[in-house]
């Protein structure tokens, strides 16, 4: 069965339809949910958000592009937007914590290389490091990018391109590594 | 040709270094998810309005309002000698927030829409950022009515939350660079499309009320 057969199917209430689109999908959705959010819990949540609205608005979906390339705008658009929340909400629980620290002196050990990176792909602008993901780590194509994400082909190659380039400056210290 | 800031060893580095250690996922736990959506959704009713019941509740609400305010003059010029008596049933005061909740997205829309629309100096900021106040206060209050209740609504009221705060942060110095990111975010989370989408169909005067 293809599958705009099978989209038939879950509009008709199929249940043994809807979990066959779900296992079709599902691996993508989390994976990049889990990418972009680097929290099980978060990413199982945006993931189960994604597939209950997919399902709700089904009948809005008319076949103009890949039922994948639909499913991943609605990815997208709930992980950012749950990001941004938690974002807001960790926000206000570290300005509480720096309160409370005033005066507490704190020792940081020499990041290693692996740290380092992670702070510089969680340092980069969000349309950045969601192309990066997206393309770099999860193997998107800018196409399915700019329709996820609704900008321009071009555009998500440019914010790739400053990705890279902003990564390069933070990780300059370790050129060693790729170089040799 | 390839770009001067190209390094393929490096972007090649890069790639192999990121998915084995930028937040790599488990093994997708499928049916403890899959469990989750169908109890969600078992326990989820949102109604879709038809165009015609959507015509249809929107006079039901004109009516209400009516009988509503009615009702209220009478109790206040009777209210020293009667008992007090419920205004409105549950259900009619629902449809009530249905209306506000329909007057507000119309202006928020435009509102957006103005915001979003090309050509803005920076004089525009201090007044987008006032306007935005003055919605962002309705926005939080439509989040704590009754409004705030309906599943389908409730996302949309905290995503136009999210954006109302970002432009009422924008000060008359900041660039087109602030307003370009709020923009982005905007085409991001489809903002617009669904508050579009959110607003039934409807008589000009009474979807653009109060509009700017």
């Amino acid at each position: 069965m293809d599958e705009s057969q099978l989209i038939a199917r879950v509009r008709t209430g199929d249940s043994a339809a809807e979990r066959a689109l779900y296992d079709a999908h599902v691996d993508r959705v989390y994976r990049l949910a889990f990418r972009l959010a680097g929290d099980d819990a978060l990413a199982q949540d945006f993931t189960q958000e994604t597939f209950i609205r997919a399902f709700d608005r089904l009948g809005s979906f008319r076949g103009d592009s890949a039922f994948s390339t639909w499913l991943h705008t609605i990815t997208t658009t709930v992980v950012l937007n749950g990001l941004r929340k938690v974002k807001r909400f960790r926000q206000r629980e570290a300005d509480i914590d720096d309160a409370h620290d005033i005066g507490v002196a704190q020792r940081h050990a020499e990041p290693d290389l692996k740290t380092r990176l992670k702070q510089a792909i969680d340092d980069l602008p969000e349309g950045y490091r969601t192309v990066f993901l997206m393309h770099d780590v999860e193997g998107y194509t800018h196409e399915e990018i700019g329709a996820a994400l609704g900008v321009e082909t071009g555009t998500s190659k440019a914010q790739l391109s400053r990705a890279r380039a902003k990564l390069r400056v933070a990780l300059s210290d370790f050129a060693g590594e790729w170089t040799a | 040709m390839m770009d001067q800031h190209e390094d393929p060893t490096f972007e090649q580095w890069l790639k192999g270094a990121a998915r084995t250690t930028y937040h790599a996922p488990r093994t997708t736990p499928r049916d403890e998810m899959w469990n989750k959506i169908v109890a969600a959704r078992r326990n989820r009713h949102v109604i879709e309005l038809r165009p015609w019941m959507r015509w249809a509740v929107a006079a039901a609400a004109v009516l209400i309002l009516g009988i509503g305010i009615g009702r209220w003059t009478a109790h206040q010029a009777t209210r020293d000698n009667e008992s007090p008596i419920a205004s409105a049933s549950d259900s009619s005061r629902n449809l009530v927030y249905a209306v506000a909740a329909t007057q507000y997205l119309s202006r928020t829309e435009t509102f957006l829409t103005s915001f979003r629309a090309p050509g803005r100096s920076r004089a525009d900021n201090a007044r987008f950022a006032s306007q935005a106040r003055d919605l962002l206060t309705t926005t939080q209050l439509m989040i704590d009515s009754p409004a705030g209740d309906d599943p389908r609504l409730r996302p949309l009221l905290e995503d136009l939350e999210l954006v109302l705060v970002q432009i009422a942060q924008l000060d008359a110095r900041g660039g087109a660079h602030d307003t370009d990111l709020i923009t982005q975010g905007m085409n991001q989370s489809n903002v617009l499309p669904k508050l579009r989408s959110a607003i039934p169909a409807g008589p000009v005067p009474v979807r653009t009320e109060g509009a700017l």
